[in-house]
């Protein structure tokens, strides 16, 4: 007997993912969720983001990482209600586990609830986790072919930030290249340029959220 | 890719499938497609599928593979060109303002249950 299914292998985690964001909606709480490679600066963009929203929105983190919770140590550091996930090993977060870590919250004190995802550029571009807005981080360090590189995941994402732009004068990284790529790939995604432990343009970012999450 | 997690969620899927239509008996052979831009790798799909169905309602099945390939729409010459992988221009006319319609789909086609 042949049992026609026709139906997306994610349908699960696609599915969860429209729940979770449902369930965020209700709560009146804006997701953001933040990848990019290890060690490209999303911790450190966080820092800065909590530094200028102190006095708005009440923000929460969800910290994805293989193992460890030194991440969510620096989250905790800042005041800001942290749920760590470690995957055990999986190379990014699924809705399903999204939907656990937001459940160890209180939502009705939360207005942004950032998911730092885990460092990965390739596996993390798969997996709607019921996030409003998803940012890409890239490294001034990295590369500027980065984004033609991977693509499907500044293909995907609404913004795209790139750090460590206070170390631009040491290499060879071109902002005019990445910008073109990002428009190509993502023509309604802005591209910011932040240093984030100078906190220079981080202000900005953050009021750009801020103003996300008022339209929606 | 996450070729691992795509395989369980595929056999969990068989799962949900046959209970729904209140089947019990062995598997033997799974349809799936895998769109040229799904970002997933089909020998590495094998090789989870090898590792991870069994124990597995999916034990012992044939895992037929399907790569429907993709298909960019051009906005401005109107060209809709076969691609095999990722581009970002118009393979026609160059023009950056294409739209990619199709190829991107990780689908469980069809299950085929001993009688």
């Amino acid at each position: 007997m042949k049992l026609i299914a026709a139906k997306s292998i994610l349908k699960a985690n696609d599915q969860l993912a429209v729940e979770n964001r449902q369930r965020f909606d209700a709560a009146g709480v804006f997701c953001v969720n933040v990848v990019g490679s290890p060690g490209c600066g999303k911790t450190t963009l966080l820092e800065a983001l909590f530094d200028h929203l102190r006095g708005s929105l009440r923000p929460a983190v969800i910290e994805g990482d293989i193992a460890g919770s030194i991440d969510a140590e620096r989250m905790e550091a800042l005041g800001v209600p942290v749920v760590q996930i470690n995957t055990e090993g999986a190379c990014h977060l699924d809705a399903n586990m999204t939907a656990s870590a937001a459940a160890q919250l209180d939502l009705t004190d939360v207005d942004l609830l950032i998911i730092e995802n885990v460092g990965n550029l390739v596996c993390t571009a798969g997996f709607d986790l019921g996030e409003h807005l998803r940012i890409v981080v890239l490294g001034a360090t990295e590369g500027d072919d980065k984004a033609v590189k991977y693509p499907a995941i500044f293909q995907g994402s609404n913004a795209l930030v790139i750090s460590k732009t206070d170390m631009l004068p040491y290499t060879n990284f071109s902002i005019p290249r990445i910008t073109a790529d990002m428009k190509r790939l993502a023509p309604n995604a802005p591209v910011f340029q932040v240093a984030a432990l100078k906190r220079e343009g981080t202000e900005r970012l953050t009021e750009w959220i801020a103003e996300k999450k008022t339209r929606r | 890719m996450h070729e691992l997690a795509i395989v369980e969620a595929l056999i969990e899927q068989v799962g949900t499938e046959l209970d729904r239509v209140g089947q019990k008996g062995a598997v033997n052979r799974l349809e799936i497609a895998v769109g040229r831009l799904s970002g997933v790798h089909c020998d590495s799909l094998r090789f989870a599928f090898n590792l991870l169905s069994p124990g597995t309602i999916a034990e012992g099945a044939e895992l037929s593979i399907r790569e429907p390939s993709a298909i960019s729409r051009c906005r401005q010459c109107g060209a809709s060109t076969e691609i095999t992988e990722l581009v970002i221009d118009c393979p026609a006319c160059g023009s950056p303002e294409i739209v990619i319609e199709k190829g991107r789909d990780l689908l469980l086609e069809s299950i085929d249950i001993e009688d």
